[in-house]
């Protein structure tokens, strides 16, 4: 044997650069040596592949599942690969010919050659998404390309050099290369040795001058050494470990359901140089928040074919990281580009209650909604919360014999049930309904105005994309814009709807939630309740809340909270201490496309491990996971700044705002909130 | 500093230990809907492949050859 086997990185490349002392060449195989894939199988990156023709092929109404197509593949390559060695040595196959053929065998009059650009560039892009370089052997190459030596990309592979260079390129490599050098263009493969001789003669190499690198004893030891060329091979110890943990993740995901979420978050995670040291933060939100909001986006997408939705409004500020991930993962999740427009919104409760307003009056409904939060009291917060001029209404609060100061919220001092009913009362007043609409109808203009530009009204589906968990910003939207015969059929899809108010259903307005909602019993989702605020924050949008819509002469003016206060430094404080769990978080989307793409799943699988991820995490959290993920600012504009009585929230208390004394040493405190947690569901 | 993904091939912050401690509590008190949850077996050969996966493929790497033998009786012990 010319060869030598190493069997960690380190000492290969120790040995390697002893040996390339002499040399004027190196070559490298690529597949498992220089790029490394996450999966353990390569030929698992074809059955997206054959999810994206078989979706092409049903937009052109062909009758062709993805197994069928899949199989056809197999065939018509197997069949490729036996003529090939009718003349040559080696059973070799060209992807574009044998992909053209198994394209025009499907599509027959429809077939064309932008089929295959389309159909080769996802297949690259998944290979590209799988494949991780070597840091270690990719630092050595470099250092080789500074010493003048020849480098040269070796691969027995059905891909054609030209597109095994957009591999290298996405690598990052291809600037240190000579050639790439692949058995599918000349038919000549390592495996039988005849690919050596070839590359001598066409590169003018000499064998002794030659130091070739790779990892499999027969095609890249034995065969090399017997082409008089020194040769190392890697056996990673390390590598097979890993790749034996996907294999297993990935087999036991077909039994149990359990698994296959699990599995997508190996397939996601960083290998080589991609695994560097960060703040923990950044490790939350890649291996937490970034599948959470992964499922969630993808089910989304999911929901919208099904229900026919043209266009899908983030709404600000958590739609601004729900339409980042949507864009990263949609070109692996759904490569037939059938998906609906996407719009970030702006809005937010402050600025629609008021807009809402406009038309329907100020409802009993919605001024209950403005005093849900525990700081606020009287018609003054109903004021602030609706865009209100407290002061003109003086007359109408005199008549039903009430104040702006008097207190309508029963967990406040003073509180009396009686000016509550004359508060009502006051409601079904038209003169009082009548300022309340004239005040607020500059800012339903300017919204509809707003609205108007983005297209809200010109689809006749829309998705209403928000974090939850009352529903309140749809309510709102859709009040304000319900008068319109043009007005959408909404969709609300929030990422937990927690509820506690009724929300006004109907045909042209739904809501439900995603990961959980209030009206399916779901135990393991419903520990969302431990820790929304978080949610909240780590999904916010780097900009402040909006504030209002203001009318102008020639259109409308998105008016935003200043950010010069103490609140304002705050949330931007707030901002900076997230920055790398909100970068954790997008890191993981394309990941999580390409991991999500392959395995073919959707939402009901990944939904035990989602329940095995909020219960750990959110229910049985690690002492220093609250000191880390627990935010330091939450503002909350609708939330008012009077101090409700003093027994007010006593039984309220919440995990995660237990000190780190209580959450280290005290062994049954998760326990006890959890069963509190799991009484208050089973009685709701 | 942490990794999302540590050394033993595990994700940071969701090591199987925790998986293990939580399947367990989930078989005593209600924890959610699991689907049938993670298996004992397979939490056990994941955990040898986690925490003991690198010497063993070390061995074998090297001196694998020499201990075909284990896999000859390995293959009786089945039939």
């Amino acid at each position: 044997m010319n060869f030598t086997t190493y069997y960690s990185l380190e000492s290969l490349i120790k040995a390697g650069k002893k040996s390339a002392r002499d040399k004027h060449a190196v070559s490298v195989d690529l597949f498992d040596t220089l790029l490394v894939r996450r999966i353990h199988d390569p030929d698992l990156v074809k059955l997206p592949v054959a999810r994206l023709i078989a979706g092409l092929a049903a937009a052109k109404g062909r009758s062709w599942n993805w197994q069928k197509i899949q199989s056809q593949r197999d065939t018509i390559e197997q069949s490729h690969r036996v003529t090939t060695g009718m003349k040559f040595e080696d059973h070799e196959a060209c992807y574009p010919v044998f992909m053209r053929e198994l394209l025009a065998a499907i599509f027959q009059d429809d077939y064309d050659e932008s089929l295959l650009a389309q159909v080769t560039e996802y297949e690259l892009a998944m290979e590209n998404s799988m494949l991780v370089p070597r840091k270690m052997l990719v630092d050595w190459l470099r250092e080789l390309a500074a010493e003048g030596k020849r480098i040269f990309i070796i691969s027995d592979m059905y891909l054609p050099s030209s597109h095994l260079q957009k591999l290298v390129d996405h690598a990052g490599v291809l600037d240190l290369v000579e050639a790439v050098i692949s058995s599918a263009d000349t038919f000549l493969a390592k495996a039988s040795g005849k690919a050596y001789p070839m590359i001598s003669e066409k590169y003018s190499i000499r064998p002794e001058e030659w130091l070739h690198v790779g990892d499999n004893p027969f095609s890249d030891g034995m065969r090399a050494g017997e082409a008089g060329i020194e040769a190392i091979i890697i056996h990673d110890p390390g590598e097979q470990q890993r790749k034996s943990i996907v294999k297993r993740y990935y087999n036991y995901s077909d039994g149990r359901p359990f698994w296959r979420g699990r599995a997508l978050q190996q397939l996601m995670a960083p290998l080589e140089g991609e695994n560097l040291p960060n703040s923990p933060l950044y490790t939350e939100g890649y291996n937490f928040l970034g599948p959470l909001i992964g499922i969630f986006v993808q089910q989304i997408a999911e929901l919208c074919r099904k229900n026919e939705i043209t266009k899908v409004f983030f709404l600000s500020r958590e739609g601004w990281t729900f339409k980042r991930y949507w864009e990263k993962t949609a070109p692996f999740l759904f490569p037939e580009k059938n998906l609906p427009e996407t719009e970030y919104l702006y809005v937010s409760r402050m600025a629609l209650a008021g807009a809402s307003c406009a038309y329907q009056g100020l409802t009993k409904a919605n001024a209950d909604i403005a005093f849900l939060p525990s700081g606020n009291r009287d018609f003054r917060d109903v004021c602030r919360i609706f865009s209100l001029i407290p002061e003109r209404f003086a007359e109408h609060l005199a008549a039903h014999g009430l104040s702006v100061d008097t207190c309508l919220s029963h967990i406040h001092e003073g509180y009396d049930p009686g000016d509550r009913k004359r508060f009502d009362t006051l409601l079904l007043d038209e003169s009082f309904q009548a300022e309340v609409k004239r005040q607020t109808a500059d800012a339903n203009q300017a919204m509809q105005r707003y609205f108007e530009q983005v297209g809200m009204f010109s689809h006749r589906n829309v998705a209403i994309v928000d974090i939850g968990w009352l529903g309140t910003i749809q309510r709102f939207l859709f009040e304000s814009i319900a008068h319109r015969a043009d007005c959408p059929y909404c969709f609300g899809y929030l990422f937990g709807a927690t509820r506690g108010i009724p929300y006004p259903d109907s045909d042209r307005n739904m809501i439900s939630g995603v990961m959980y909602d209030r009206n399916r019993f779901d135990l393991a989702a419903s520990t969302l309740f431990y820790a929304q605020d978080i949610f909240e924050e780590a999904c916010r949008a780097p900009h402040p809340t909006l504030n209002g819509y203001r009318l102008t002469a020639d259109g409308y003016e998105l008016e935003f909270r200043k950010t010069d206060d103490d609140i304002g430094q705050a949330e931007l404080h707030q901002d900076d201490y997230f920055g790398p769990l909100q970068k954790g978080i997008i890191d993981s989307a394309p990941r999580f496309g390409a991991a999500a793409a392959l395995l073919g799943y959707s939402f009901d699988d990944w939904k035990p491990w989602i329940n095995y991820l909020l219960v750990s995490k959110l229910a049985f959290p690690r002492a220093k996971e609250v000191a880390n993920i627990r935010h330091r600012h939450h503002l909350d504009d609708f939330h008012g700044s009077k101090k409700p009585k003093a027994d007010f929230g006593k039984g309220m208390e919440m995990l995660w705002s237990q000190s780190q004394m209580q959450l280290r040493f005290n062994p049954l405190l998760r326990l006890k909130f959890f069963f509190s947690h799991l009484r208050r569901r089973i009685n709701e | 500093m942490s990794t999302v993904h540590n050394n033993r091939y595990d994700l940071g912050g969701l090591e199987l230990s925790r998986l293990i401690k939580t399947a367990i509590f989930s078989k005593i008190i209600p924890m959610g809907n699991f689907r049938g949850g993670p298996g004992g077996r397979c939490l056990v050969v994941l955990a040898l492949l986690h925490y003991l996966g690198y010497p063993g493929y070390r061995i074998f790497a090297q001196y694998g050859h020499r201990l075909r033998f284990l896999k000859r009786i390995a293959g009786k012990l089945k039939k």
